[in-house]
C-alpha cells in the first residue's frame, strides 16, 4: 500500500566555533586601475567563498564585482582564515574583507575630500563614483580618483580581520556566549511510502532559510537545494557500514554507499528569508550546514507521518520501514 | 609492458598514443594526453564524472580499455568550447548557478551535449532521464537540469 506523509524540520544554528576565538583575516589592495586584489585564507571548495569576497569587496568599495580578483587559500600568500567549517567563512572572513577594504579607503576617503573638497565623513563610493551625499554635484569617477592617488604617491592598501564576539564557556554549567549570530531554518517535505516494499519516494520540499542578507541569492538556492539532496539521503539511503573487527569500511564504493541521483530528488522549492540588523558583512550570516540540516528530521517525521509511526534513528532503510508497518499492524490488531 | 599504438580522433584533431595495452581510455586522456578535465571519481562506471563523448554517445572512460578506442573519435570538455569561449551549453552551466565544485561538471556538459546533439529540444523528464547517470554531491541536480533546458532552449 502506498502511504503519504508530510513532515517539518525546524533549526537555529549557531554561526563559527562554538565559545572559541576563529578569527580569519583578508588582505586588499586597489590598484591603479581600479582593479582589487584581495586575498584570503578562506578555502572555496564550490560554497562560493571567494564570489562571495569579491562581492563584500565591491559593495564596500563601491566598484564592480568584476573588478574584484580573488587569491585564496594560498598559505603561502594569504592570511589566516581558519578552517572552512562551522558555517563561517561568509560571516568571518566576509567581514575580515569589510575591515581591510575599510582601511583600504582611508587614504581613498582623504584624496577624495582633498580633491571635491569636501569633509571626509560626507563622501559616498558607489557605482565607480565618489561623491558628497550632502551636494552631489561634487563627484569623481574611480578613475580620475586612483589618478590622484598615484600623483600624490598613496597607496590603497588594507588588512583586516574579524573575530567574532563570543566568550568562552564556563565549563560548570556551559553558559557563556557560545556565537555570536545563528541561522534560523524551516522544512516542509512530503514523501509516499510503500509499505510493502519499503520504498520511499521523495515527493516536495520547501526549505526556507534565515541567512541575513543572501549576498549571492543563486547560489543560496544551490545550497539549500545541495543541502536537501545530501539530508533526505541522510535518511533514506545512505549508511557507511564499519567492520567492527578491523574498522574498515565495507562499502567504500558508490555502487554500495548511496548517494541519491536526480531521479530520488524531490521537487525542491529553497526560499531565502532576508533579515536585518545583524553582524555579519551586510548583514549575512552561514549557510554551509543549516542547508542540510532541517531536511533530516524533516524527512523522518515524513515518512512516520505515513506510517502513524515515530522513527528515532537514522537511516531508515526500507527493511526499518516494511518491519515498523508490520509491527504497528500486530499491535492494532491485538489491541 | 610492450605498448600499443592507438588511432582515434581526440577534439576534432587525429593523434596516435603509444600505451601499455592495461590503461584505461581514461589514463589515455589524461595523462598521455593532458586532458584532465576528465574526472575520475569512481572508477567503477557509478559516478558519471569521467564521461566523453565516445562515437556520438556518452561514455565512462573508466570503463574503457585505451585499446578498443582504435578508430574512435572522442570529445571532452576541451573540444567543446569555440574559441576559448563557452559553448551554449557552457554558458547556460554558468548563468544557472549550476556549478558548486565543479567537479561532477565536465561529465554533466559531455552527457548534456551528447543528448542536445541528437535530440536539440527535449523534455524536461527527457533531460533528467538523460543526465541521471552522473552523481554530484553539491547542487542536488535542480539548477544542472535548468541549465541544460536553458541550453535547449537557445538550441
Ligand atoms: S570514474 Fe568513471 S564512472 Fe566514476
Ligand atoms: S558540483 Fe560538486 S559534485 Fe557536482
Amino acid at each position: 500500500m502506498k502511504r503519504r506523509g508530510t513532515g517539518v524540520g525546524c533549526m537555529f544554528y549557531g554561526i563559527g566555533n562554538t565559545g572559541l576565538p576563529n578569527p580569519a583575516a583578508a588582505f586588499v589592495e586597489v590598484l591603479p586601475d581600479t582593479s582589487v586584489n584581495v586575498i584570503v585564507g578562506a578555502a572555496d571548495i564550490g560554497q562560493g567563498s571567494s564570489t562571495m569576497a569579491a562581492a563584500v569587496a565591491a559593495e564596500t568599495l563601491g566598484l564592480a564585482i568584476e573588478n574584484i580578483h580573488v587569491t585564496w587559500a594560498d598559505t603561502q600568500v594569504a592570511p589566516e582564515g581558519g578552517a572552512t567549517s562551522a558555517s563561517r567563512q561568509t560571516f568571518i572572513t566576509g567581514n575580515a574583507v569589510k575591515n581591510a577594504c575599510t582601511q583600504a579607503m582611508g587614504e581613498l576617503r582623504r584624496t577624495a575630500a582633498e580633491k571635491l573638497e569636501v569633509p571626509e565623513e560626507d563622501l559616498v563610493f558607489r557605482n565607480r563614483e565618489i561623491y558628497s551625499s550632502k551636494d552631489e554635484t561634487k563627484r569623481m569617477t574611480y578613475p580620475e580618483l586612483m589618478g590622484a592617488m598615484s600623483y600624490r604617491g598613496r597607496l590603497a592598501v588594507g588588512a583586516g580581520y574579524y573575530n567574532p564576539k563570543t566568550t568562552y564557556l564556563n565549563p560548570a554549567d556551559m553558559s557563556g556566549v557560545p556565537y555570536e549570530v545563528y541561522s534560523y531554518a524551516t522544512c516542509i517535505l512530503e514523501v509516499e511510502v510503500d509499505t510493502d516494499t519499503g520504498e520511499v519516494t521523495l515527493l516536495k520540499c520547501v526549505s526556507a532559510h534565515d541567512v541575513g542578507t543572501p549576498i549571492n541569492p543563486k547560489m543560496v538556492e544551490g545550497q539549500i537545494e545541495g543541502g536537501t539532496a545530501m539530508g533526505t539521503g541522510f535518511v533514506i539511503s545512505e549508511k557507511i557500514d564499519v567492520d567492527p573487527k578491523t574498522l574498515a569500511i565495507k562499502n567504500p564504493t558508490l555502487s554500495k554507499y548511496i548517494i541519491g541521483t536526480n531521479m530520488d530528488m524531490p521537487e525542491i522549492y529553497p526560499i531565502a528569508v532576508s533579515s536585518e540588523g545583524e553582524a555579519g558583512p551586510f548583514g549575512a550570516k552561514g549557510l554551509g550546514e543549516p542547508a542540510l540540516i532541517p531536511s533530516i528530521p524533516a524527512t523522518m517525521a515524513a515518512i512516520g507521518n505515513a506510517l502513524g509511526v515515530t522513527f528515532t534513528k537514522t537511516p531508515i532503510f526500507p527493511a526499518d520501514i516494511v518491519k515498523a508497518w508490520k509491527d504497528k499492524q500486530a499491535a492494532e490488531n491485538q489491541g | 609492458m610492450n605498448k600499443i599504438t592507438v588511432h582515434c580522433t581526440v577534439n576534432h584533431k587525429p593523434v596516435s598514443v603509444e600505451i601499455e595495452p592495461n590503461k584505461r581510455l581514461l589514463d589515455m586522456l589524461r595523462v598521455n594526453l593532458g586532458l584532465t578535465s576528465v574526472k575520475e571519481g569512481c572508477s567503477e562506471g557509478e559516478c558519471g564524472a569521467c564521461t566523453v563523448i565516445y562515437n556520438g554517445e556518452p561514455v565512462t572512460s573508466c570503463c574503457i580499455l585505451a585499446g578498443q578506442a582504435e578508430g574512435a573519435d572522442i570529445i571532452t570538455l576541451e573540444g567543446v568550447s569555440v574559441d576559448g569561449k563557452p559553448d551554449v551549453v557552457q554558458q547556460a552551466f554558468i548563468e544557472s548557478g549550476a556549478i558548486q565544485c565543479g567537479f561532477c561538471i565536465p561529465g554533466m556538459i559531455l552527457t548534456a551535449e551528447a543528448l542536445l546533439m541528437k535530440n536539440p529540444h527535449p523534455t524536461m523528464e527527457q533531460i533528467k532521464e538523460a543526465m541521471s547517470g552522473n552523481l554530484c554531491r553539491c547542487t542536488g541536480y535542480k539548477k544542472i537540469e535548468e541549465a541544460v533546458a536553458l541550453a535547449a532552449s537557445r538550441m
